[in-house]
């Protein structure tokens, strides 16, 4: 199950690397995502094109993402070289809010229960839920995208240097700021993704999105705030640990094993597996 | 080719680093701006590129006035930028570090690969570590793939900001030997170096700005003259 929150640590790990912002509202973006999947499908697409509605609803995550940083968050840094992490990251804080009200407000504090994308199914002799093979191809699959984009376009390579090196960006003709806008969109997408792979799993509602954000902030400590490798790592460790420990301990605690992975991994590298110390500025 | 009319520039509103500067580099000349630490010429350079606008004054350049762009809007109309801290992607592999360089231009393949071939023949150290990543580079060749970086898209302006620093003698040498080439191929240079007597050697026309205002400026043949007392107070200074 690691792996299905992976998208979400990406997401908030991609827009770390790039502004140095932690987003606090990545699950209210997972929480939209969801959403929006849910009213493709039952309203225009039908649940045999839920692939679509995935797309679309990263989309829509990308677009009020990106939005939202050019309102909200980009006021925050000021000019090219200094910047406001701080009153950004309370930003977010305060947008999650936001949106989990809109969330009530509009669609009342129901919870909503999506088609199935697919029946049950069977790995081996183990029964298991067609969603949840669903949901882990479509993260392998997003996440291979992703790491295409990152390392083999151009666009990719620039968002690895704007994470490496601000001023040397610049000097390279490169618009950061621009750069800033999108990477919060990408990073919204991934969540937005991951709501809508997940919505018949988790189910849609206004606080849907905290379990993720909970998990996906595991998988970041564990690997490593701001590292993209960390993300695969944990994400796979935490799996593994979980159903290690429900195998051979005791399958009701699953989500013990995890924070005992957590605690185990600070112990000995208190900047998770992949992690830095901060930089200084 | 570049002119700076009385900017007054810093880093907050209110707080001015540079005082009514006025300086002019001339056309495929290397221009040399010295003065002690904490004097401004980071500054003035950063102000140049648009890091920092300059709160009061005017910056000509090909006779558009460029106070307001945008760095990549610099770079698009000819003006390099090497900066005093490092200025490449420590992750990164040479290669792509060179290839950022040529960012303005990506969309035509053949003269990036043409700018990439014509950079690694300038710096065959360079070409031998392609493949390895900026962070395993030492100082020299650090420095060197700085410069590569920055003439990717061929500047008619390379503004350089303490190229000597940190470096041995004999590499420092080097390094300038490389930017006299750089001047050569037909670039005009305004450089900035603590090594005086390196900007002496290479400079055309010279600048000595002190507490963010131009002290000395003229040919460098007038520097010649009081060019010791000039190091030895900004030995004091230290
Ligand atoms: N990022 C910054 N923010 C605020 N003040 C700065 C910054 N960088 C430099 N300064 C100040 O500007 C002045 C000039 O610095 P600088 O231009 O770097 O000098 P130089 O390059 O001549 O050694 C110094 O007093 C320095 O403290
Ligand atoms: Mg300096």
């Amino acid at each position: 199950m690691g792996v299905l929150y992976c998208l979400m640590s990406l997401g908030v790990n991609f827009i770390y690397g790039i502004m140095k912002v932690i987003n606090w509202a990545i699950g209210e973006f997972f929480m939209i995502g969801a959403y929006v999947q849910y009213l493709l499908i039952v309203f225009f697409l039908g649940v045999r094109y839920w692939y679509i509605g995935v797309l679309i609803a990263a989309l829509c995550t990308f677009l009020l993402g990106a939005l939202v940083q050019k309102i909200l968050i980009k006021p925050m840094f000021v000019g090219i070289i200094e910047e406001k992490m701080e009153y950004a990251t309370i930003v977010t804080i305060a947008m999650a809010i936001l949106f989990r009200n809109l969330a009530i407000f509009i669609g009342g504090p129901f919870i909503y229960t999506p088609p199935d994308y697919a029946p049950p199914t069977r790995i081996g002799p183990l029964p298991v839920s067609g969603n949840n093979v669903i949901a882990f191809i479509g993260t392998i699959i997003i996440l291979a995208f992703f790491f295409y984009f990152l390392k083999r376009t151009w666009i990719g390579k620039a968002f690895q240097a704007v994470s490496q090196n601000r001023p040397g960006v610049l000097t390279a003709g490169i618009d950061v700021l621009k750069f800033d806008m999108i990477a919060f969109g990408i990073g919204t997408a991934l969540a937005g993704a991951g709501g809508a792979l997940l919505a018949p799993v988790l189910l849609v509602y206004p606080l849907c999105g905290v379990i993720p954000t909970v998990r996906g902030f595991e998988i970041i400590v564990i690997g490593g705030l701001g590292s993209i490798p960390g993300v695969f790592v944990a994400g796979l460790s935490l799996g593994i640990a979980e159903s290690l420990g429900a195998a051979f301990i005791n399958p009701s605690f699953v989500d013990i094993y995890g924070f005992g992975l957590l605690m185990l991994i600070l112990l000995i590298k208190p900047y998770g597996l992949f992690g830095k110390p901060e930089r200084s500025v | 080719m570049l002119t700076i009319e009385k900017i007054t520039s810093g880093y907050v509103e209110g707080i001015d680093i540079l005082w009514d500067i006025s300086l002019d580099v001339k056309n495929s000349l290397i221009t040399g701006i010295i003065g002690p630490n904490g004097a401004g010429k980071s500054t003035l350079l950063k102000t140049i590129f648009g890091f920092l606008h300059p709160h009061r004054g005017k910056i000509k350049f090909e006779d558009k006035e460029i106070q307001d762009y945008h760095p990549y809007h610099l770079k698009q109309m000819g003006i390099s930028y090497m900066l005093q801290e490092f200025s490449t992607f420590p992750q990164m592999t040479v290669r792509d570090n060179l290839s950022l360089g040529a960012w303005v231009f990506r969309s035509d393949r053949n003269l990036v690969k043409k700018r990439l071939e014509e950079v690694y023949e300038f710096f065959p150290l360079l070409w031998e570590r392609q493949t390895e990543k900026a962070t395993y580079l030492s100082g020299g060749i650090l420095r060197m793939l700085s410069l590569g970086k920055e003439i990717m898209s061929k500047p008619k302006l390379f503004l350089v900001d303490e190229p000597s620093s940190g470096l041995a003698p004999m590499i420092v040498k080097e390094i300038y030997g490389f930017l006299k080439k750089i001047a050569e191929q037909g670039a005009t240079i305004l450089i900035v170096d603590q090594n005086i007597m390196k900007v002496l050697e290479i400079s055309h026309y010279m600048y000595l700005i002190e507490m963010g205002q131009v002290k000395q400026a003229g040919p460098k043949e007038d520097f010649e003259g009081n060019i010791r007392e000039i190091i030895r107070e900004s030995l004091i200074d230290k």
